[in-house]
Formats: C-alpha cells, sequence, structure tokens
C-alpha cells in the first residue's frame, strides 16, 4: 500500500510551509495515519520518501510521539485520563470497568474491533474529572453508568 | 474581582470575533501597532510580567534579548503544550477567548520583529484546535493577521502545530524540536531559544496566558499592570483547582490569593464534608503541600518559601480518602512514561521509583524501601538535563515526606486498603 | 574584551581554574574539552570528540564556584575566572548514582562480552563503584539483534549515550540508526531491515562505548587484550588515505581499528577500510608462481620464473628494440613499487611505454589540468572542504568514489555550505542544494554554459589569464536550453565566498573530455575554487609522480627533458629513452603489433579496460604477457607467466593521496608468500644483466627523493604521523583553452534512447572486495540499476533478469528500480566476475588526455526467463 495522491499533494503542501521538509514531519505523519489506519512500517516508509528524510530519522520521531497509531487499532479510540486529579474521582474504577465490562485493557482492542483504550496522562480537564476522549469528542463527569451510555452511543 | 483574561467568557459566542471585539478586544493591538517596537517592549518589561509558564521568567526581558539576537526571520511561538497535571487554564483561554491569544502573539510579533508565529497546541485538545483555527481564520479575515495587519506595513502568519503526544514538549527547547519534527528532547543551553531557537533563528517561546495578558499591559500601561496582584509577581492569575473540591474549575484571582481562599471562598471549598489532606499547589511537577500549609499565598515567591512552587498553578486538592502512595505512585508512573529518555538519572530513576512504589502498594516492601526511594530520589534530583528528573524526585519524596506514616502502614500491613473509587 | 580575556593564535581565550590549575582555554571551546586539551581528565560516557556536546549521560558532572548545582563539563562553556573543581566527594557520589541507575538494566555479562577490556563503562565502575546494587526488579528486555552480517547489536547492554546515532547523523551523515520509543523503552534501532539506510562505515563500533554494537568479524573470537601488536598505517582501498590501526593477532589482521581523531580523517573509516581486509589472509591469494606450459598454468620455482621472463624480455627488446615493451603500473602499489617499476622499463627495457589503468581518470585529468592552472592544483587538503561554502560536484559520486571526502562534503552540506551536483550522486541526495541532471552526452556543454554564466557574473580583470578566459567563453555558444536547476547551480556558484569543485572519474572518461577539464580549470580560475579530484586507487597521484606514465619522469619532468634525463641516466646507471611512450589504450591498440611484451604489475586490464572482448583479443596476441598479483586474475588467465605479490598490510612503502600527502604504509603482518612488487622488478633487472639492488623501501624512497624535484624537501622524519604534503607550485600562467577543431561526444545510444553506465559501489572494488567475504552480502550481485519510470517504460520489475547486450558482449543479471536514477541511463558496477560493466563499452579516446571516452554506449535490454539463464 501507498499513500494516495491526495495525501501526498497534502503532503507537499505541508513541506512547503516549513524551511526544511523535517518541519513537516509531524504533522506529514497524521496523513500518513489517516490513511493506512496506523503507523506500520509502509507509513513510515511513505512519509520518509514523501519528504525525502532518511527512514530512521521518520521512525525516531514517530516513535517518540505516544499519540501516534503505533498499532492497529479499533474502529474509536478511547483516550481514559488517569492522572492524579481524575484517579481521586474514580478513573481507576473506570479503567477496571473497561477491563471487565468490555475485555479493554490499556494498549487493547475489544473483540469486536470496535474501541482500542489508551490510558492518558493528564488531558486538561481536571475540572470535570474524571474525563476522556472518545476520538475527538470530550466526556466528562464520568460514571460507571454514564460510560456504559457513551459507549452505547458508538457503533 | 474583575475579570481580565477570563473577559466575557460566561457569554456564549466569548470566541467569536465580533464578539470579541464589541467587548473591547483588539484596541491593544492598535495601541501597539501605534507604539514602535521598542516601546512595546519597554512597556512589557514595566508590567514586570512573569511567564505563566511555570518558571516565572520577565517576559520583556525574552523579548528584549529577541529584539537584540541577530538573525532573521525571527519567530514567536506560543507554547500550548499544557501538559502539567492539574492544570487546564490554557485549554480554557483557547476554547472561550482565542482572539486574546491572537492579539497578544500579533502584538507580540511586532515587538520582536518576527512575521511567523506558530501555536504549538497539545493533541489532546481538540476542541481548542477548532475554536483556534476559526479564530485565526477570522483573523486574517479582519487582516488582523496576514501581509498587512490593520493597514499596516506589519505581516504576521499565524498556524496551529499539533503536537503529538508528549509532556515535555513542554520545555521550550523540547518544543522547538519537536516542531522541527524531532523528538523532542530539551536541548543543550546555551544557545538559549531567544537567540538560536527554531531552524537556529531568534526566537521567543511565551506561554498561552502569558500572551494573553499582553493586550491588558497595553491597554492599560505596563505601570498599571505592575499594581496588579503582589509587587513582585504582578497581574492577574487564572488558577485552575480541581480535586476533592465542591467547584472545580479556572478562577482569575490577583496573584498572592491564598490556598484557602482559593478552596474555600472560591471552589466552594471541600466536597461532601471531607477534610482537606493534601494539596499540590502547582501541577504535578511541585512538591505537595500538606494541609495546615493553607494560609500560603498562591505567587512565585511565597510558595518557594514553604518548598514548593506556583509552578502552572494547577491545584489538586486532595481530602482523607486519598491514599498518599497511590497519589505517588501515580505520579512516578507519570514521570516514567513522560521521560523523554535522554539522560540517565530521569531515564532510569523515574522507572525504579515507580517499580519501588508499587511493591509498597501491593504490600511486597520492606522498611529499607522508604529510604530506598530517598536514595533513588537524590540519585536524581540535580543531576538531570532539564528539571523533569528534579520534579519527579521533589513530588515523590514531598509525599514520603509528609505522610510517612501512611507509607509505614502500607509496608507493615500488607499493601493499600484504599478501595479503588 | 572582557577583562581576563586574551587573545592566542587569533582566538579569543579565556582564563579559568580546573582543580587548581589556572588554564587558557579557546572561547566557546566546552570545560570537559578544554579540560581534556589540558590534560584533566573528566569522566563521561556520552561525550565523543567526533560530535557534539549532548550532556546525557551525567557522568562529567563538575562543581562550579559560585553555582549551586552540579554542572555537566561536556555541555558547559567556560567563563573568565570561573573555577571548576572536577573530582571531589559530592561528584564521586553523584557518578556512583548514575552508574548505579545505569547498571540497574544493564546485564552485567562482562564475562561474555567482547567488551570487556575496552569498555568505558567497566572503567568507570571500577573507579566509581557502586560495588553492590540495590535494584531488585527484573531487568527490562531488549531483544538483541544478530542478524546482519557485520554488526551485532545487544541492546540490553546499550546506555542510550546516542553516540552511534550522532555519529552516524551528525558525521557520516548516513542517518541509519535512531532512538525509538521515549523515557525507559528507548533504545537504539535501524529503521528496519529492508529500509536499512547503513553504509556499513562501521564508525558506530568505536562510538559505543559498550558492548552494545559488535562487529561479528570479531565476536568471540579474542578479548581486546590478547592483540599482539597495533601498527598504525594508511588504508589501500582509495585515493584518499586514511590513517588506521590494523591490530594483529597470531600474524594475521584481527581488526582494523581507529581511534576517535587519528590522522586528517580524524579516525573516521569507510566499509572497505573497516571491514574490507580479510583478502589479506584470503585462501585464493597467489602462493608460487606459475608459468604457461602447453596452454597451462603450472607452479614453477621463482628461478625459473624470473629466468624466462628475463631471457624472453632480452630477446623481444634485442630483436624489436625497448619500444616493443611495455608495462602497466598500479595505483595499488606503493610509491616505491611503482618508481622502482618505471626505472626497470625506462633502462632496464629501454621503454617509455609505461602508464597505468589511472588513465581512465585521475592521471588524465591531473595533468591536464596541472598544464592549464600550475603544479599542485588538485593538492588540496580534503579538511578544507569544511571551511567551503559552496561546493560543486561533477563527474561521479564521491560518498561511492571517496568515501571519506564525500562525508566531510556531507558535513560541510550541514555546517550550512550549499552543495550542487552535476550529474548523478545518490549519496549526496539529501545534502544537495542544486541539481543538474543534463543527458550524459550534454554534461561538457552544461559546464560551459556555466563558465559562461560565472565568468559574466564576475569581475575579470585585464590580466592576461582573464583575457584567455573571456576570449575562451566569448567562443561559448550555449547550444541547448539551460537544463533545469541550472539557475540555481548559478547563484550557487556566484554567490560563494569559499567554493571548492570536486572532479569525479565520469567526466574524463569521455571522447570530449578535456573540453569539459578546460571548462573546470576555467570555473576554478573565476571563481578562485579550490579543486579536488577524485581517485579511486589509493596510490593514483603517486603513480603519476614517480613517472609511471609514457611522457614524464618521476617528478613530472618531461621526457626527453635532457638536463633531467642526463641526470637520472647517471643515477640510473643507463640511459632513459627520450621520446615518449604510448598510453595506455594505445598500448593495447599496439599489443601484438609494435609491442610485444606487457608487463603488468598489480593490475587486471582485461576486466577493467572497455571493450572487454577486443582488450582480450590484444592481451592474448601478445608474445610475452607477465602479470605480478596477488590473485589469479582475468589477465593473469591470459599471462604467460604470473607472479605473486605481497598485500597492502604485508609490505612496507608510501602512498600519495589526493590531496599529495605522502604517507608511510607499514608492514603489519609477515607475508605467507610472495614477494615485494620492487623485489620481483629487482630479481627481474639483475637477471637481465642491470643490477637494481635496494635494502629495501627505504632506501628506494631516498633515490626517488634524489631524482624528482617534487620531493626536494622530503625526509624520512617528515613522513611521521599525518604524512608530508607536496608543496604547491602554482604557476597559472600557463592556462591555455583548448582551440578547435572542437571533439564532438560520441553518441552510441541503443534503441529508445537508453545508454549504459558504470555504477560505482561504496562497498566493492574489484579485486580485493572479491576475496573479501565480509562485504560480498552488503550487495552479493551485479544488478542492472534503472529508474523506475525506465523499468515502466521497459515493463521490467525488480529482480527480474535482463540481458544487457552491446557490440562488445553481454551479461545477464537482475533488475534493481533505483531512486535515485532520473536519466535513461542503465547502471552496471565492474566488480563481479563475468559481469563487468566496462568489458561492455565501446570507447573512442580523447585525443588530448587520451583517456578512453565511454560516454552513451548503447545497450540493448531483453528480459530473460530464469530456465534460459
Amino acid at each position: 500500500m501507498t499513500l494516495s495522491g491526495a495525501a501526498i499533494r497534502e503532503i507537499e503542501q505541508l513541506r512547503a510551509k516549513y524551511p526544511e521538509p523535517r518541519g513537516a514531519l509531524i504533522p506529514a505523519l497524521y496523513v500518513a495515519e489517516r490513511e493506512f489506519g496506523w503507523l506500520n512500517s509502509a507509513a513510515l516508509e511513505s512519509v520518509a520518501n514523501a519528504l525525502a528524510l532518511p527512514s530512521a530519522v521518520v521512525r525516531g520521531t514517530a516513535s517518540f510521539y505516544h499519540l501516534y497509531r503505533h498499532r492497529e487499532m479499533g474502529k474509536h479510540l478511547i483516550q481514559l485520563c488517569t492522572n492524579i486529579s481524575c484517579m481521586i474521582l474514580g478513573a481507576e474504577g473506570l479503567e477496571v470497568v473497561l477491563r471487565e465490562k468490555y475485555g479493554l485493557k490499556p494498549g487493547g482492542t475489544t473483540e469486536d474491533g470496535r474501541f482500542s483504550l489508551i490510558i492518558m496522562e493528564c488531558i486538561g480537564v481536571c475540572d470535570g474529572a474524571p474525563a476522556m476522549l472518545i476520538d475527538t469528542d470530550l466526556y466528562e463527569d464520568l460514571s460507571e453508568e454514564k460510560l456504559g451510555e457513551i459507549l452505547a452511543s458508538y457503533e | 474581582m474583575l475579570k481580565r483574561l477570563l473577559n466575557n467568557t460566561d457569554a456564549p459566542d466569548s470566541a467569536e470575533i465580533d464578539e470579541y471585539m464589541r467587548v473591547g478586544g483588539y484596541r491593544a493591538l492598535k495601541v501597539a501597532l501605534d507604539a514602535s517596537p521598542s516601546d512595546v517592549v519597554e512597556e512589557v518589561k514595566q508590567s514586570n510580567l512573569r511567564g505563566r509558564g511555570g518558571a516565572g521568567f520577565p517576559t520583556g526581558r525574552k523579548w528584549e534579548f529577541a529584539v537584540a539576537a541577530e538573525g532573521s526571520p525571527k519567530y514567536v511561538v506560543c507554547n500550548a503544550d499544557e501538559g502539567e497535571p492539574g492544570t487546564f487554564k490554557d485549554r480554557v483561554l483557547m476554547e472561550k477567548n482565542p482572539h486574546l491569544l491572537i492579539e497578544g502573539m500579533v502584538i507580540a510579533s511586532h515587538a520582536i520583529g518576527a512575521e511567523h508565529g506558530y501555536i504549538y497546541l497539545r493533541r489532546e485538545y481538540p476542541r481548542a484546535l477548532d475554536r483556534l483555527e476559526r479564530a485565526i481564520h477570522d483573523a486574517y479575515e479582519h487582516k488582523i493577521l496576514g501581509d498587512a495587519v490593520c493597514g499596516t506595513s506589519l505581516r504576521f502568519h499565524l498556524e496551529v502545530f499539533q503536537g503529538a503526544g508528549a509532556y515535555i514538549c513542554g520545555e521550550e527547547t523540547a518544543l522547538i524540536d519537536s516542531l522541527e519534527g524531532r523528538r523532542g528532547q530539551p536541548r543543550t543551553r546555551p544557545p538559549y531559544p531567544v537567540t538560536a531557537g527554531l531552524w537556529g533563528k531568534p526566537t521567543v517561546v511565551n506561554n498561552v496566558e502569558t500572551l494573553c495578558n499582553i493586550p491588558l499591559i497595553l491597554e492599560i500601561g505596563g505601570a498599571a499592570y505592575a499594581k496588579i496582584g503582589t509587587p513582585s509577581s504582578p497581574g492577574p492569575k487564572l488558577y485552575c483547582i480541581s480535586g476533592c473540591v465542591q467547584k472545580p474549575g479556572v478562577y482569575e484571582l490577583p496573584m498572592g490569593t491564598t490556598l484557602r481562599e482559593l478552596i474555600f471562598d472560591h471552589a466552594g471549598g471541600m466536597r461532601n464534608g471531607h477534610r482537606l489532606k493534601a494539596v499540590i499547589p502547582g501541577g504535578l511537577s511541585v512538591p505537595v503541600v500538606p494541609a495546615d500549609a493553607i494560609d500560603c499565598p498562591m505567587d512565585f515567591d511565597s510558595l518557594s518559601e514553604i518548598g514548593s512552587s506556583l509552578g502552572s498553578a494547577g491545584v489538586i486538592v486532595m481530602d482523607e480518602t486519598v491514599c498518599m502512595v497511590r497519589v505517588a505512585h501515580r505520579a512516578a508512573h507519570f514521570y516514567e512514561v513522560e521521560s523523554c529518555g535522554k539522560c540517565v538519572p530521569c531515564r532510569e530513576g523515574t522507572g525504579w521509583l515507580g517499580k519501588v512504589l508499587a511493591r509498597i502498594l501491593v504490600g511486597n516492601a520492606e522498611p529499607a524501601d522508604l529510604s530506598l526511594i530517598d536514595g533513588i530520589a537524590g540519585a536524581i534530583y540535580g543531576n538531570t538535563f532539564c528539571p523533569l528528573g528534579d520534579s519527579a524526585a521533589e513530588v515523590v519524596t514531598s509525599i514520603v515526606k509528609h505522610f510517612r506514616d501512611e507509607f509505614a502502614e502500607h509496608i507493615e500491613g500488607g499493601g493499600c486498603r484504599a478501595e479503588v473509587a | 574584551m572582557p577583562r581576563g580575556s586574551g587573545m592566542s593564535d587569533g582566538v579569543t581565550t579565556i582564563t579559568m581554574t580546573i582543580d587548581g590549575r589556572e588554564l587558557e582555554v579557546p572561547e566557546g571551546t566546552r570545560v570537559l574539552r578544554a579540560a581534556r586539551a589540558a590534560g584533566i581528565s573528566i569522566p563521561s560516557l556520552c561525550d565523543y570528540e567526533l560530535v557534539e556536546p549532548f550532556g546525557a549521560c551525567r557522568m562529567c558532572l563538575v562543581e562550579v564556584e559560585g553555582m549551586p548545582r552540579l554542572q555537566t563539563a561536556c555541555t558547559l562553556l567556560p567563563a573568565n575566572g570561573m573555577t571548576v573543581i572536577t573530582e571531589s566527594e559530592v561528584l564521586t557520589k553523584a557518578r556512583r548514582d548514575v552508574l548505579e541507575l545505569l547498571l540497574i538494566n544493564h546485564p552485567l555479562d562482562c564475562p561474555f562480552c567482547d567488551k570487556s577490556g575496552e569498555c568505558d563503562l567497566q572503567h568507570m565502575v571500577l573507579k566509581y563503584g557502586p560495588t553492590t546494587g540495590r535494584y531488585t526488579e527484573e531487568k527490562r528486555l531488549v531483544p538483541a539483534d544478530h542478524s546482519d552480517h557485520l554488526l551485532a547489536r545487544t541492546m540490553e547492554r546499550c546506555i542510550a549515550c546516542e553516540r552511534c546515532v550522532r555519529i552516524c547523523d551528525e558525521v557520516q551523515g548516513a542517518s541509519a540508526l535512531t532512538m525509538v520509543g521515549r523515557g525507559g523503552d528507548t533504545r537504539m534501532e535501524p529503521f528496519s531491515p529492508d529500509a536499512f539506510d547503513c553504509e556499513y562505515c562501521g564508525n558506530c563500533l568505536p562510538a559505543c562505548p559498550v558492548g552494545a554494537i559488535l562487529s561479528t568479524l570479531e565476536m568471540h573470537n579474542y578479548r581486546p587484550w590478547q592483540i599482539d601488536r597495533e601498527v598504525e598505517t594508511v588504508c589501500g582501498h582509495c585515493g584518499v588515505g586514511c590513517r588506521l590501526v590494523v591490530q594483529v593477532r597470531d600474524e594475521s589482521i584481527a581488526r582494523i581499528a581507529s581511534h576517535p581523531g587519528l590522522g586528517f580523517n580524524r579516525g573516521l573509516l569507510c566499509a572497505l577500510g573497516r571491514f574490507g581486509h580479510e583478502y589479506v589472509g584470503s585462501e585464493d591469494r597467489l602462493s608460487t608462481p606459475l608459468i604457461r606450459r602447453e596452454g597451462d598454468l603450472e607452479e614453477c620455482s621463482w628461478e625459473e620464473a624470473i629466468s624466462f621472463v628475463a631471457e624472453r624480455l632480452l630477446r623481444i627488446r634485442e630483436i624489436h628494440g625497448g619500444v616493443a615493451i611495455a608495462g602497466v603500473a598500479s595505483p595499488r602499489c606503493t610509491n616505491e613499487d611503482n618508481y622502482v617499476f618505471q626505472k626497470f622499463l625506462r633502462v632496464g627495457c629501454a621503454s617509455n611505454n609505461i602508464d597505468s589503468l589511472s588513465r581512465l581518470g585521475f592521471a588524465a585529468a591531473q595533468h591536464y589540468l596541472e598544464s592549464m592552472l600550475g603544479s599542485g592544483i588538485t593538492a588540496n587538503q580534503i579538511s578544507s572542504i569544511n571551511g567551503c561554502d559552496a561546493i560543486l560536484v561533477v563527474g561521479g559520486d564521491p560518498t561511492a568514489i571517496n568515501p571519506i571526502l564525500g562525508t566531510t562534503i556531507r558535513q560541510a552540506a550541514r555546517h550550512g555550505a550549499r552543495v550542487g551536483v552535476l550529474g548523478h550522486a545518490p549519496g549526496l541526495e539529501r545534502f544537495t542544494a542544486a541539481e543538474v541532471v543534463p543527458e550524459y552526452v550534454e554534461e561538457p556543454a552544461v559546464l560551459e554554459a556555466l563558465l559562461v554564466e560565472v565568468a559574466a557574473a564576475s569581475e575579470l580583470t585585464d590580466g592576461a589569464i582573464d583575457r584567455k578566459i573571456s576570449a575562451y567563453v566569448e567562443e561559448m555558444r550555449p547550444s541547448c536550453p539551460p537544463p533545469d536547476g541550472f539557475v540555481d547551480l548559478v547563484d550557487l556558484l556566484v554567490t560563494a565566498a569559499a567554493p571548492a569543485i570536486v572532479l569525479g572519474p565520469e567526466l574524463v572518461q569521455r571522447s570530449d573530455g578535456y573540453r569539459a577539464l578546460a571548462s573546470v580549470a576555467g570555473l576554478t580560475r573565476v571563481l578562485g575554487a579550490r579543486l579536488f579530484l577524485l581517485a579511486e586507487g589509493p596510490n593514483e597521484q603517486g603513480l603519476v609522480d614517480v613517472g609511471c606514465v609514457p611522457d614524464r619522469l618521476p617528478g613530472g619532468v618531461p621526457v626527453g627533458d635532457t638536463s633531467a634525463g642526463k641526470k637520472l641516466a647517471e643515477m640510473w646507471r643507463g640511459s632513459v629513452p627520450e621520446t615518449p611512450g604510448l598510453s595506455l589504450m594505445e598500448l593495447v591498440e599496439a599489443a601484438g603489433r609494435d609491442v610485444r611484451a606487457l608487463y603488468v604489475m598489480g593490475e587486471n586490464p582485461a576486466f577493467k579496460l572497455p571493450n572487454g572482448s577486443h582488450v582480450h583479443g590484444a592481451l592474448s596476441a601478445l608474445e610475452l604477457l607477465v602479470v605480478q598479483d596477488i590473485f589469479l586474475t582475468e589477465t593473469g588467465l591470459l599471462a604467460d607467466v604470473v607472479l605473486p605479490a605481497l598485500a597492502w598490510s604485508e609490505r612496507d612503502g608510501t602512498f600519495t593521496n589526493i590531496e599529495r600527502r605522502v604517507q608511510r604504509t607499514k608492514r603489519a603482518v609477515a607475508p605467507r608468500f610472495g614477494r615485494a612488487d620492487w623485489k620481483i622488478v629487482c630479481d627481474l633487472a639483475a637477471a637481465m644483466g642491470h643490477p637494481m639492488d635496494y635494502a629495501g623501501p627505504d632506501q628506494i624512497l631516498e633515490e626517488l627523493i634524489q631524482a624528482s624535484p617534487l620531493y626536494e624537501c622530503l625526509s624520512h622524519g617528515s613522513l611521521d604521523g599525518d604524512g608530508w604534503l607536496v608543496r604547491r607550485d602554482l604557476q597559472p600562467q600557463e592556462l591555455e583553452f583548448p582551440t578547435g577543431p572542437w571533439i564532438q561526444a560520441v553518441r552510441r545510444e541503443g534503441r529508445n534512447g537508453v545508454s549504459l553506465g558504470i555504477e560505482r559501489s561504496l562497498f566493492h572494488s574489484g579485486t580485493t572486495s572479491r576475496h573479501a567475504p565480509a562485504l560480498r552480502p552488503i550487495c552479493p550481485e551485479a544488478t542492472a540499476k534503472l529508474s523506475s519510470s525506465l523499468a515502466n517504460e521497459l515493463a521490467l520489475r525488480d529482480g527480474e533478469l535482463v540481458r544487457l547486450s552491446t557490440p562488445q558482449g553481454s551479461v545477464t543479471v537482475p533488475v534493481q528500480i533505483d531512486l535515485s536514477i532520473r536519466d535513461r541511463r542503465v547502471l552496471l558496477c565492474n566488480h563481479y566476475e563475468g559481469k563487468g560493466v566496462l568489458g561492455l563499452l565501446d570507447y573512442t579516446v580523447d585525443p588530448v588526455t587520451k583517456a578512453p571516452g565511454l560516454e552513451a554506449c548503447g545497450v540493448r535490454i531483453e528480459k530473460v526467463e530464469v530456465e534460459e539463464a
């Protein structure tokens, strides 16, 4: 698999914005992630080619950042915050629910491929703790019941 | 108190440019553009504004260095990588008052002679991204950004650059590395970013809240601004409060408000009649203070005096139900995950701290492990490349110091008895 | 200037105190390196003198008066009056703490680790402790990777100092290594096995302070302290002549090592230099003389071989005269060997018919450029490229031909120099600011157009030289519209303050090569550029300088110069023929007719000359072919007598590199068989009644110093260390541009305009690398490299077998699509037996440089079914 023409054009536009091609690397990785589903070797290699960067540079940079998808993931990504404010208001319990009810371990994916879970460090919604993001949707003041309702609303 | 940074943010459309202008937005920019760049820098110096990102460096001096630095182009970078646990003020500013930030950045670009600016925004803030992109689009439409800012010869182009999940990129040199497509690790200093930053060019990196103070300074003048708050830490301040309080949120108060006022007057006191046990006053990178320290004013100097720090002013309040061993363990885990891995003490030490704390938590520890924690923290503290390692050591040792008995109980009693909430 | 600062050699210095010693240190030098220069050693694991300071390991923490925190000496900038303490109780504790943290995840497998004994971590733990550890949890597991045939990674030992990553990126410019992951999961990785940009320079090996990266060649063989001796010598692979260290064990090469900073190459080596030494100990080495009896080569004694050759040479000289005898010298042999060889031919055989395969590049270009711009015009130090702000590369890829020069260009680019490439230089791809890829035959025309533009943009004076340039430029009629990138290339050159021009052999190997060289000379002159001429062999400059050319005697003195001839005749006790001899391709043409005997020393013309079948026929038509070599080559197989010689590390002597730096190459291991090249020649001379007795190479060098005006100031002592640089004696008044009638490039395109070109590999150099098993797996076979668009057009896929045919012959090789190729050429290397590109190319000799022109040789490409192959 390779990047689509549209994605290559998008990366070229990104590249033109910075004094060096490397400046476009972090946004270009998002483009490749969107195209390939996750940053597999082919995705990384395609970015290296599109930006004429050494493969090692692309891989080194990508692997440093935790919010890229470094493995195949489910349809929706649950990003559960468990840092202090969320933890003391119940995030650990939510983690247990996700594990026991949905079979979702941190870094794992549900059997039906609907959800993947990653444990977040602070997502900056401490006033709505415990909180999580599903994809780019924010959910605050979570409880066990609320979590169930929210997950049910995703196909 | 009069809200300046959060002015009008209760209005549903506070983020819209028309609404922002209706309540006086972009007036300060006009004032700045009528003044010379050096006058703007002088005004900011007079204001005695100190950076709101955590280190408290005087903003005016930072700008002055960048003006004096040789090299072009120069860059203005907004540090919107608000990763400090317990901190969410910048998110609120960007979501509710994005034009205030843009106005601050345009003024900064005029002051230092930059034509390009970046807002390095953390990936975790999708809503802030939407608001900022819309605001930037509208600012271009209104000729506040672009090749002729407000009809003058000033050029300023601004864009949002999304991070990809790394706390360390809140450190300004790591942020610059990340903007350049690298692994975001702190750089050797000198050179400082003001002389050789983004792409090796003079670069001012300011926090969101810092930049949001700039329009106010231009509007009321540096001297008047300096009278707000305390003399050594002037200006309005956004305090974030979360944890076991009735009304968590962001509060704009003068510098020097005490923790007690913040928790009990503004945040509605402790939830459900619980007792205060401990406070993290400035985000997870500052030492924990016990309940009896809450009369301390929240400013840069007073908190230092009691062995903690204002940090990001992210106040996390804990009551008696909270297990402090668990807090220490979670804090150590945070540092282990977020260590960039460059220097030895932080890379190896944070993980080891976490492992020992995990053993205490599950009741698989010995009394000597408490001194081992101090030993590991001592091996980290003062020996790391950047302050992240110091923070890890300080936070953990402050918890052990103030709540030593709780740790001893865990060790003797076979682990944690607090239920998972 | 601040108080206390001073100036020394134009550098501002700072006065500071380290451990009570007041030191004057250059401003901007970080404290650790300033201290080291003053003999004060501060422990460090991540600092490495070839790369930027890093500050990661925290071992170099020092106390600084007035600073509350400990500082890392590797990143600390000195200030006037700064007082630093490098050893104290506080520091010992800090270092012990750091080491304890480093060891918690270290496997502590020293008894098993090959680094043991030369491991920095081990040394430091020995000095600072700890002696016990408090870590009781499980150690981090990082899988070892021993799948690569040369570089074994045992990542549990890695301390993440990133020295390997940094040298690969900052210095080598390959960027094949990276740190991946974050925090405690940080580890070094090559990207992936199939997308691995490794250039196998092995510069990461000495950079690794622990046993994390080791060479499989030495793994589990011996311990560092079991080395018998170390010999510092010069690499024998290319014209750069890197200094290196041969470690010897049991009279064989155990390892090629390099110490950071050693020599002008600063301890850096390339794949060939570091890993390409196994041929010396190869079982395939020629061990005894061979003589042809009834059509077959059979073993014989030295006496028989020598007397046979002597007798035949004497007879041919007697019947046909000295002009019927010719010699081919070798850029792989030392100055001493080559000097003796040309002396033997000139006075022993009475022939000036002496040349070498350097005629295909270096020797042809060097002579022509010197005749235009003065002696020493190409004698520039490679390190000076670092000070250049614009570098024009033409005629080949320096990173493949002269790797260390190539990496120096990359380093210069990294520090802001703009690199312009005319032609194909894939190794510089990521470092190129301007690139022009004209049709290969058009390269001289593009250079002429460049000269026109650069001359127009420069302020030419009324001086004689500038008038010549103006007049030459006047004659130019740019024939084609400027190709893509041309404007950038012009801009790059005319805005440069310190330009360099790097010239490779492809610009010489063309029938109109002299026109390209004339333009290069003009550009060099107008721009005031430093000129570098790439050379494939280690002693191409030396070969020229000691007189292994048909028209010049040692020191570049023209043949026929009566006073020099007289002086040499006295010294050599024999007369020197006064008419120039035949050049290389003329020798080939005359073989079997005017030339009856050919004596080839350390060279393989049957494989390395164009039009292989023609050359084969010419060599077969000789009455006598003598080949002296370390392996039985394609040429040896045609010979009447084959004489086993010594290999690079078995003999003493000198090499002269492309900077015209004369350096000692030393015997490191005792030869098992064979005789030194000079010795064989002397034995033969004696048998022919013209004794040439030398006690050894030193005595030959003494005579050479007497014989060559170039070496007037050379003494044995001056060859120590980094060797001796021949003095430049530029007399640019001689600049004479060629005049018409102009030779036109020969177009021999095949169908569809597809032509065949030479691929130069970083990993192979022909004969020696064929017998270096470490290098073979890197690119195990010859391939036909072509662009993806040409592959599409011809419906060829990667790996498919094709037959490449020219009127000179054909080979069958797999296709390899190469993204760096952008023109309509198919590239093939000249390293693999029976699959060389040179034999397939036709040639037309350049009338001025006498180099064979190989431009635009048409080729037919046909897909071959596997069964057929």
